[in-house]
């Protein structure tokens, strides 16, 4: 099977990165909400620690699948209202906008704070400002935020993959699936 | 000010011989402290201390250094952390607001002038060897050194906290004192009362 994405079907490297990614999202938002309520001691430092470490695999990943992206070729779409069609374009642009801006902000909220910065106790990274405290919690109102939009985002996304496919009975979900699945 | 009038006190008790003190140029001195976080380096300074210097080569029977240090006033560059390192796991300056340090010894070794000294952090004691760079300023004189602690000596962050893996055991004390020329030698007068 070739790697890249044919007129048909998305190519194994795009649906890898689309559902490696939702894994790692999956996982990352309830730590997210779960952490900051912990009382502070090593194991509160151990899930943020985690959590940061994820959330820069998320950015690398966003980068790789990005770059990636921008070689492939689109799928052409079922038959759908043009309106339809424009949405899921939008989603997905924004959906790349968040991947990238959502990690940032948690990036810049840490910095702002003047934690420490390591991805699984392997690589140190530099901050990218001084701490201050009214950028700190700034960064931290976008990092929430941010995260806000995204699952509404997410959660429109994939209600409009299962409607194509539990409702409209076309290609759209199995073209994204893992598996062989394309379009006609 | 505080240092000068230590200083004529102990004049005035006839405590002081050859050695001369030295009043620290508390704006131009830093006492710090150098710890590793999650791998990363961070800089502890303790911005309220106290510092006495009594020094002279060839008296050393008659030199001591001392300082006590407001725990209170420890800032790492970040509030969250400052907040954290006064709580009962680490440095618990409810109970144990300020740390000292007494010489109780000191010697000439090849390398430089050492001070076996008692540093006392969070109610425990140990005896450290503090080793110093001393240079004659036009002036007064400078004091620099680097020692490296490990801090579950002194109880800072035992328990779930001696993980090294969050915060390593080696914390390095970075002293930096700039002194005035010393207080003179000449007897003092009796103390008032
Ligand atoms: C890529 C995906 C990421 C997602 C989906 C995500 C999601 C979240 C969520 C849901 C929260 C809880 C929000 C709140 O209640 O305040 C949170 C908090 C946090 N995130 Fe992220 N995050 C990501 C990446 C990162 C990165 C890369 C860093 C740091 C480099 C980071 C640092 C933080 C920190 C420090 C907090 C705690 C905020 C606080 O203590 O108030 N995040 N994140
Ligand atoms: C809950 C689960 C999800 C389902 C069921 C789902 C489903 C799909 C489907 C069927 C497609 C193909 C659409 C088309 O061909 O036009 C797709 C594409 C896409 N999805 Fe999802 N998705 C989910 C979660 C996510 C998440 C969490 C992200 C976040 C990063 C995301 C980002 C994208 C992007 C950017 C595309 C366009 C293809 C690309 O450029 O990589 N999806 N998704």
């Amino acid at each position: 099977m070739a790697l890249r994405s044919t007129a048909t079907a998305w190519g194994p490297v795009t649906r890898a990165f689309h559902w490696g990614m939702l894994v790692l999202f999956a996982g990352i938002v309830p730590v997210g909400y779960y952490m900051t309520d912990l009382p502070l001691g090593p194991q509160k430092l151990k899930v943020y620690a985690l959590h940061k470490s994820v959330g820069l695999t998320l950015l690398a990943l966003a980068v790789l699948r990005l770059a990636w992206r921008l070689g492939e070729r689109r799928p052409a779409l079922p038959p759908m209202p043009a309106w339809q069609a424009r949405a899921a374009g939008a989603a997905h642009v924004l959906l790349y906008v968040l991947a990238f801006a959502i990690p940032l902000s948690g990036w810049l909220f840490n910095s702002a704070a003047g934690f420490p910065l390591q991805w699984f106790h392997l690589v140190n990274l530099p901050a990218l400002t001084g701490p201050d405290p009214a950028l700190k919690a700034a960064a931290r109102e976008l990092h929430e935020s941010l995260v806000a939009v995204f699952l509404v985002v997410v959660g429109l996304h994939a209600a409009a993959a299962l409607k194509h496919h539990f409702v409209d009975h076309d290609t759209t979900l199995r073209s994204m699936l893992p598996g062989r699945g394309g379009r006609p | 000010m505080r240092t000068l009038f230590t200083a004529a006190l102990l004049l005035a008790a006839g405590t002081a011989a050859a050695a001369p003190t030295y009043p620290v140029l508390a704006t131009q001195s830093s006492l710090s402290f150098v710890a590793t976080q999650q791998g990363e380096k961070f800089t502890g300074v303790i911005r309220d201390f106290d510092a006495r210097v009594s020094y002279a080569p060839e008296d050393l029977a008659h030199s001591g250094l001392e300082a006590t240090m407001r725990l209170k006033s420890i800032d790492t560059k970040s509030p969250d952390r400052d907040q954290a390192i006064g709580t009962a796991d680490w440095f618990d300056v409810a109970r144990y607001p300020t740390a000292t340090f007494r010489t109780v010894a000191m010697r000439m070794t090849p390398t430089g002038p050492v001070a076996d000294a008692d540093l006392t952090i969070k109610g425990r004691t140990k005896r450290i060897a503090f080793p110093f760079a001393w240079k004659a300023t036009a002036g007064g004189a400078t004091l620099d050194a680097r020692v490296a602690l490990d801090r579950l000596d002194f109880g800072l962050g035992g328990g779930e906290w001696a993980d090294e893996s969050m915060v390593a055991h080696r914390v390095e004390v970075v002293v930096h004192l700039t002194l005035a020329a010393p207080v003179a030698a000449a007897p003092a007068k009796p103390a008032a009362h």
